[in-house]
């Protein structure tokens, strides 16, 4: 029973990511009924932007060097009294490497919320008012553009990245078993509902949201009504690329950096799909269900099956639900 | 110049060939690929036994694809399937089936295979459509090249270290140079092009057609969509199932991450580049795809030289360019090759009297 809780815990860590993930994808269809099938190439861009600025930046010879460590006085003084392998310890650890953090969040941001910009302005918006299946299969194309981009340009081997949060490790009793959890994934786990929460937020209850939504439902109606459907598309697009450049960075502290990080996307499209396209509830469902199942699957059958469990899960939701779980029925006339 | 193309019966009208140009067309392809066969260098046949193969796979996504109107994006799966049931076939039947009758078992058994598990991944075509067919479809691709690598299948299918594979034995005659092998691998994607093309005059295939142009409208007019999905779910998949058997025969060692979602992608990127729904889409679409990642390095390789460290920007080089001309024909020629060869052809024919 201790070790299923374990288990259960580790999925719900997870899945609060997949939801974080799969925001991007339900946003940018929402406005533009474009589903991205590169969007886990956006997520690789946003854990090696990560890298690049809070890794490799500091790292230069001409960065300044509270830039790669802080190391004030006050700092200094507590870590001299401290014993080893505290919880302090790791806080002030994280203290230390505050400055590269931000630095590389920040960057993470802008640069992928560049590279948004530049797919939604470049590829996406000539062929609006296009057929659905070529803009799918341009965000397909975009998959080999993003991947070989990425390999030519961060060909260093990827070290390892400054955790997001202090990593102290949280121990507790439950049915007789220690539960033992890393204090970053908690912190993770929170920022990435925060994070949705505020996305579905802003969806539903401020302007920008609002003219997403709108345009979603008419984009002729939307535009009569007067608004800029262009720029709720760059919007959408924008949205994505930034939860995905955090849900990069997250990602990067939890499995490392490599060139499979875009792999994880087409897990997440799964994701969507069972949750429905356009329901944001169905999707923080869908994703908390399937990454309780994977870890389920990890302790049961060993880690290699857990990989297939968003396939086979998707399957078996479109055969019984064709629409997701909480998607919209389309309407189709003849 | 136009000149005669008159057809006196309805019979002469549904010929599968049916003007002079196209019966041209194609009995000089034979000849050419007669003595392609037999004059051209090894590296060409072996670059053209590359597109023979991917070319029966693309003719299969056609028929689904182009015709039914129905999305893909895990044909790989069936590529995979195929090559490795002809395989696996051989191993186990070894000492039962004389060697020298093996592949008119084991092809058959392949492509069988093949279809079957396409009419059984074709299910969910029945309730979704376009995008979720799309990712039920990549969704059965991911969990068919699992099922490959999983240990518990391992005795059978090699795991990840797969399986080496046989030269075609017929009736002692052992095609054991590749310029054997693309005398097969021709002859077969020949008659495959031509299959598909007549299919589409069939009744079957104008059964696809319209339910490509409105699958409710198909309905009403009394198309089963049950029966014509599944069936060209099950098409399609044969044609890649016999792809991957040629596959197998071809080269000498089958890996599962050759059935990747990179293939499956691949014969979407070539149907889309090629045209959608058109006889010779496949073709031009096949030339393409293959040629241009193996001209970037030659190209490559004459620029830098052997140089090692440059060598690594190759790779990523050529999945942008395929990138890019995917991206670049789906914004500026959407309906692919066969539109920009079928203007060419068109100002040909009314020249001298009008242009375009």
């Amino acid at each position: 029973m201790g070790q299923f809780v374990q288990f259960a815990i580790n999925g719900v860590m997870a899945g609060a990511i997949y939801a974080l993930i799969a925001v991007g994808i339900v946003s940018v269809y929402k406005a533009t009924k474009v589903v991205n099938f590169a969007h886990g190439y956006l997520i690789m861009f946003g854990a090696y932007f990560y890298f690049t600025f809070s890794v490799i930046i500091p790292n230069q010879p001409w960065a300044p060097e509270w830039l790669l460590s802080w190391q004030p006085d006050w700092l200094v003084a507590q870590k001299a009294d401290l014993p080893m392998f505290s919880p302090m310890g790791a806080v002030l650890d994280w203290v230390s490497n505050l400055p590269r953090i931000v630095l590389g969040l920040t960057g993470a941001l802008i640069a992928n919320a560049i590279v948004g910009r530049i797919i939604e302005r470049v590829l996406m918006r000539p062929l609006m008012g296009q057929s659905v299946f070529a803009m799918i299969m341009v965000t397909v194309g975009l998959i080999s553009i993003m991947s070989g981009t990425a390999s030519l340009i961060w060909t260093a081997d990827a070290a390892n990245v400054p955790f997001l949060s202090p990593s102290a490790p949280v121990k507790f009793e439950a049915f007789g078993t220690t539960i033992f959890l890393l204090g970053t994934d908690l912190v993770n786990m929170v920022l990435a509902l925060l994070m949705f929460a505020a996305i579905v937020a802003f969806v539903k209850f401020t302007k920008g949201g609002i003219a997403i939504r709108a345009t979603a439902e008419d984009q002729s109606t939307a535009y009569s009504m007067g608004i800029s459907v262009p720029k709720v598309f760059s919007r959408a697009w924008v949205l994505a690329s930034t939860t995905g450049a955090i849900a990069g960075a997250i990602l990067a502290t939890r499995n490392g950096i490599s060139p499979s990080l875009g792999l994880f996307g087409f897990s997440v499209l799964a994701i969507v799909l069972m949750g429905g396209l356009d329901s944001y509830v169905g999707v923080l469902i869908a994703a908390m269900t399937v990454g309780v199942l994977e870890a389920m699957t990890q302790w049961k059958l060993g880690g290699s099956w857990a990989e297939i469990v968003p396939y086979v899960a998707v399957l078996i939701v479109l055969i019984w639900r064709p629409h997701g779980l909480m998607g919209q029925k389309e309407v189709e006339r003849i | 110049m136009i000149n005669a193309n008159l057809k006196n019966s309805y019979a002469a009208d549904e010929r599968v060939l049916n003007n002079t140009y196209k019966q041209m067309f194609v009995y000089g392809m034979m000849i050419v690929l007669a003595l392609f066969t037999f004059f051209a260098n090894d590296y060409m046949i072996l670059i053209a036994s590359q597109m023979g193969i991917l070319l029966i796979a693309v003719v299969g996504i056609n028929i689904l694809t182009g015709y039914t109107g129905l999305v893909s994006l895990g044909h790989g799966a069936f590529v995979a399937i195929g090559a490795y049931s002809v395989t696996i076939f051989a191993n186990l039947a070894e000492g039962i089936i004389p060697a020298g009758v093996m592949p008119f078992f084991a092809m058959p058994f392949a492509v069988a295979l093949a279809a079957l598990i396409g009419v059984l991944v074709g299910l969910p075509s029945l309730r979704v459509k376009g995008l979720y067919l799309a990712v039920a479809t990549l969704a059965a691709n991911f969990i068919v090249i699992f099922l490959i690598e999983e240990d518990l299948f391992q005795p059978w299918t090699g795991g990840m270290v797969g399986l080496t594979t046989h030269a075609p034995n017929f009736f002692g005659w052992v095609l054991d140079t590749k310029r054997e092998m693309f005398g097969m691998i021709a002859v077969i994607g020949f008659l495959a092009l031509l299959a598909a093309q007549n299919l589409i005059r069939t009744r079957i295939g104008r059964a696809f057609i319209a339910i490509r142009d409105r699958d409710y409208s198909a309905e009403i007019l009394g198309i089963s969509l049950l029966r014509y999905k599944l069936t060209s779910f099950a098409l399609s998949a044969a044609y890649c199932g016999l792809a991957g058997a040629l596959l197998a025969y071809f080269f000498a060692r089958i890996l599962p991450e050759q059935f990747e979602l990179t293939l499956s992608l691949n014969l979407v990127a070539a149907l889309i580049i090629g045209g959608m729904g058109r006889s010779m889409g496949p073709v031009f679409g096949v030339i393409i795809v293959v040629l241009v990642p193996e001209l970037i390095k030659v190209l490559f390789s004459s620029a830098v030289g052997g140089s090692a460290s440059a060598a690594q920007f190759r790779a990523p080089l050529q999945e942008i360019a395929f990138g890019l001309l995917l991206v670049l024909f789906l914004l500026k020629e959407p309906l692919g090759i066969n539109q920009i060869v079928d203007r060419i052809l068109r100002a040909a024919n009314r020249w001298p009297f009008a242009r375009g």
